[in-house]
């Protein structure tokens, strides 16, 4: 099962690098493992963060995600991302201007002044969706590269919402990826890792930060969250694990952020699964920079430090 | 096949100068409001044979018709131009006009200035304009080259039929049957009843659905001149109005009636409705017309007042041990080895009624359709609030059998949902018939709490909104916003979570049951029944009628009707008004005896006609065939009562050897050229 090598441009978007670097390595490291070749995508801009951007002028929006994918078409790559945000932005802005030529124009006529234009000949992928399709990687192959798997640990799978939502403008979210509203893929990635995903209610609300809810209006995406983390906690999660940074951010910051304002205390770790999947894999927590997290993982990593 | 007048090719007389006369309607300010017809009209006398030129606020009234014939007979005019709205609304109108003034009605042509002109320009006043002196000047050119045509009339077979006996098709062929017309029922179920046999009351007036119902049912089954087929479907059509050859496949029902038995023999033979077969009968399957909440054997019946009382046997759960015809004894009513079979009928005119299903519900997985044991849909709960019902008429939520203490009903569900997933419009009858539902367990289970989450309340109909207050006086709590999401809790209760617009806030509200008033969609076979009789439907599916205003019961294809919820959702009362409207419809042709035909008919010019075939492959009608002329060369012939006039055949001849009548190529070629060319010729 492996040798053949997929070639993916790395668009790796703000919070990863900036906040959370772990991500950025585990990825790449964890990629190699699984024949997942990410080639760096040189010269990218930030995805545009859609709420922040798309709230205010669609049109910047457009034209900042399609000069990022006219970089991976210039290498010849599609690209794969680690965060839902960017997913929204990249994905979605792609498949807009595949299927609207009027807004290609439109856009393109923008690109001119940077001697650029977008053609429509990549596709975007999540790195969460390239694990889970047997084309690329899948369930099997995953497992097989776990060496310490992390057994006896109990973690609430956030999905989040670009990836999965608007239905509509989801390709893959109908038929390889399943049901948005009551998917199962994320926790048989999980499993894969040998954590035991737990079933947890309302399962697909929100982080509460994204669409610009957390620079507008930081106590209302506070409460979003505190529900969450009640939800989780009340199904037995022992960490929370997602796909997104944004997201992640917010369950990290957010607890301490929740602590300073409510005087309300979870200490729950965040992952994202790039760096689950690096533990999974071997890789220690300062190379996955765990320690730079807001919230200790060390609960988390004596109880799989312990479960071995 | 009666014919009338005579051929176009045959009017040899001295071809007379083309005298034209064009008529520019305002339509008020529809057209004159966006363009200059004073300028079109002052235009029109500009071009080569035109002698007239008018301008009237309406051409469609009276005084408007009447200038048409004066000027006929004034000016001795060969042809008339109209530049008003369109020939699907108004050619009829101005074709009687050009008669009444002694031409032959098809000397007229028409400009469409509005739908296509000021309408889409309306705030570009010289473009209009200009674009209306184009279409006055191609279709003048046309008119000077118009010929006389003569409308053929064919006979009218004395019978109708009626796809689909729910309430929209029993009371169509009951009042076909009373006006002496000998109607032929088709249904695919093994009873008649449609949609309306499994409902338990009907709003506003909580008469049971069943007590009205079935009396019509058992009157449908009995009448002489009704010929009703159960178990059956459409398998083919061919032919045309006053003549329709229509395949049914009778699916075989492995039970004789009486008259079969007859037919074979048997004294005093054929299914009485006994039921010793089901008793014996060792194979359980759930009961579909119950939603499979209550079992019934291989051989059955749906419900108890199944018209007609005939048993069926579901071939695909049948064992064949051979205990039901042992059990029947000297009625030798069980044949297990029956088989489909074909028969065609001729009727004059058809009449659809196919009703509809519900949406898959289960498509909107955030309301937990098919995956919480306590969500279920408006048409199970009908079955389990029914006397008749698999419970008794005892509300209980599947999970444990418990009454409920309070119930949720979602509305909208799937309707009025623009997210791609469920259905755009509005169903209609599910805001009446949800009030209806919680008013009947308001009134059934002591202290029930009912919610009825909404986004609006349409109560539209005689009585309705009465009874919209009177089920809030009853206690229902009314929380309006869509429901969201749907959670189960860990005691199966139902944490419905939906957003209360009035309070601006979203509100969570635990229940023991959810029902979700679906969306409604036509029926699968539906799309299989308008493909063969050729019947248009619109981007939703529905059946589209021939005018939503004026002629919503007919179809863009003569002789078909439509009645009931397959032409667009619609309560009882709108159902039988429409299905009585279908039914006269229908009968118009049937009584006048014949009907007439456009002549637009394709011919075939013999001394050109190659005989190479390739049309009659092309035609979607088949109307054309080979035969051998008197020289004894094959040719092609055109059965002109099937021709629709599409002209398919005519464009793809390679010999040029067919004539599309009224749109000859001359005709068309002159149109052509006077766009292109200008006016002059």
């Amino acid at each position: 099962m492996s040798g053949n090598n997929h070639q993916f441009a790395f668009f790796l978007g703000c919070i990863a690098p900036n906040r959370y670097p772990g991500i950025e390595s585990a990825a790449i490291r964890t990629g190699k493992k699984l024949d997942i070749d990410l080639v760096p995508l040189k010269g990218a801009s930030c995805c545009p963060a859609p709420g922040a951007f798309g709230s205010i002028d669609l049109n910047v929006w457009y034209a900042m995600a399609a000069r990022n994918l006219v970089l991976a078409e210039q290498m010849g790559m599609d690209i794969a991302l680690i965060c839902n945000g960017c997913y929204k932005s990249i994905w979605e802005v792609n498949h807009k201007l595949k299927h609207n030529a009027e807004l290609r124009d439109a856009v393109n006529e923008v690109l001119k002044e940077v001697d650029m234009e977008y053609k429509g000949t990549i596709n975007v992928y999540h790195l969460a969706e390239l694990y889970y399709n047997d084309e690329i990687c899948g369930l099997a192959k995953l497992k097989d590269s776990v060496n310490t798997p992390l057994t006896g640990v109990k973690v609430a799978c956030h999905y989040g919402c670009h990836l999965l939502k608007p239905r509509k403008d989801r390709e893959f979210a109908g038929d390889v990826i399943g049901d948005t509203e009551h998917p199962t893929w994320f926790e048989e990635l999980v499993d894969a890792l040998g954590a035991d995903a737990v079933e947890y209610r309302n399962k697909m609300e929100c982080c509460g930060a994204g669409g610009g809810v957390r620079g507008y209006d930081i106590a209302h995406a506070l409460d979003i969250t505190n529900e969450k983390l009640i939800n989780m906690t009340d199904a037995g999660a022992e960490a929370i694990v997602d796909t997104c940074p944004f997201c992640q951010l917010q369950f990290d910051r957010g607890q301490y952020e929740i602590q300073e304002k409510f005087g309300v205390e979870w200490n729950l770790p965040v992952l994202h699964f790039c760096e689950m999947l690096g533990l999974a894999q071997g890789m220690s927590p300062v190379e996955l920079g765990l320690d730079l997290h807001q919230i200790s993982c060390k609960p988390f990593l004596d109880k799989i430090n312990g479960g071995q | 096949m009666v014919y009338s007048g005579k051929k176009a090719s045959e009017s040899n007389e001295a071809p007379v100068e083309p005298r034209i006369g064009v008529f520019i309607c305002h339509c008020g300010t529809n057209i004159a409001g966006s363009l200059d017809v004073i300028a079109v009209k002052e235009y029109a006398l500009t071009l080569p044979h035109v002698v007239v030129s008018e301008n009237y606020a309406y051409m469609c009234s009276t005084p408007g018709q009447n200038m048409i014939h004066d000027a006929i007979e004034k000016d001795h005019l060969t042809g008339i131009v109209v530049a008003a709205c369109t020939p699907r609304l108004h050619e009829p109108t101005f074709r009687t006009a050009t008669a009444n003034g002694g031409l032959n009605p098809f000397r007229f042509e028409m400009a469409n200035i509005r739908d296509q002109g000021s309408w889409v320009h309306m705030h570009d006043w010289d473009g209009g304009t200009e674009k209306a002196k184009d279409a006055v000047r191609i279709a003048v050119a046309k008119a000077t080259m118009l010929e006389d045509l003569y409308p053929m009339a064919v006979p009218v077979e004395h019978r109708a039929m009626v796809i689909g006996a729910g309430v929209a098709g029993i009371q169509t062929s009951m009042d076909l049957a009373k006006a002496g017309i000998e109607t032929y029922l088709i249904e695919k179920e093994p009873t008649i009843g449609g949609r309306m046999s499994q409902l338990d009351k009907t709003f506003p007036t909580l008469d049971c659905s069943q007590c009205i119902l079935s009396p019509k049912m058992a009157e449908a089954g009995r009448m002489p001149g009704i010929k009703l087929y159960t178990l059956a479907e459409v398998e083919a059509v061919e032919g045309y109005i006053g003549a329709f050859d229509v395949t049914i496949r009778r699916h075989a029902r492995g039970v004789l009636t009486p008259d079969e038995a007859a037919a074979r023999g048997i004294v005093g033979g054929g299914c009485t409705g006994c039921g010793d077969c089901s008793q014996v009968c060792p194979v359980v399957r759930p009961n579909s017309w119950e939603f499979g909440m209550a079992p019934r054997k291989a051989i059955y019946i749906q419900h108890a007042q199944v018209v007609p009382l005939i048993y069926t046997i579901d071939f695909d759960a049948c064992v064949k041990c051979g205990l039901c015809e042992t059990a029947c004894g000297t009625k030798k009513a069980i044949d297990l080895n029956m088989e489909d079979e074909l028969f065609t009928i001729k009727v004059g005119t058809v009449i659809l009624a196919t009703g509809y299903e519900t949406f898959p519900i289960e498509e909107k997985s955030e309301w937990g359709y098919k995956l919480y044991d306590n969500v279920i849909s408006s048409l199970e709960f009908e079955r389990l609030i029914c006397a008749s019902g698999p419970t008794i008429g005892h509300l209980i939520r599947p999970s444990d059998g418990e009454t409920p203490k309070s119930v949720g009903f979602v509305l909208c569900a799937g309707s009025r949902d623009n997210t791609g997933i469920g259905k755009p419009y509005c169903s209609r009858f599910c805001c009446m018939y949800s009030l209806k539902h919680a008013h009947q367990v308001i009134e059934k289970i002591p202290g029930c709490r009912a919610y009825i989450f909404y986004m609006d309340i349409r109560s539209f109909g005689k009585a309705y909104e009465e009874f919209y207050y009177r089920i809030q006086e009853e206690g229902a709590k009314f929380i309006r916003g869509r429901v969201a999401q749907i959670q189960e809790l860990p005691n199966k209760n139902l944490l419905v979570v939906a957003e209360d617009t009035l309070l601006g806030m979203p509100v969570e509200i635990e229940v023991d049951l959810v029902v979700l008033a679906a969306a409604v969609q036509p029926t699968a076979e539906t799309e299989v029944v308008r493909r063969l009789f050729g019947v248009s439907c619109s981007a939703d599916k529905w059946l589209l009628e021939a005018h939503p205003k004026l002629d919503p019961c007919g179809t863009t294809t003569a002789g078909v009707y439509l009645a009931g919820v397959c032409q667009g959702p619609k309560d009882i009362p709108d159902t039988v008004a429409q299905a009585e409207g279908a039914a006269s419809a229908a009968s118009i042709p049937i009584h006048s005896g014949q009907v007439e035909l456009e002549p637009y008919y394709a011919q075939c010019v013999e001394k050109l006609c190659a005989g190479c075939g390739m049309c009659v492959g092309q035609c979607p009608y088949s109307a054309l065939s080979m035969i051998v002329a008197d020289d004894g060369r094959t040719v092609m012939t055109v059965t002109a009562a099937k021709c629709k006039g599409c002209g398919t055949c005519g464009g793809f001849c390679p010999g040029g050897a067919i004539r599309m009548q009224h749109f000859t190529s001359p005709q068309i070629l002159a149109q052509i050229d006077a766009f292109f060319l200008g006016g002059e010729q």
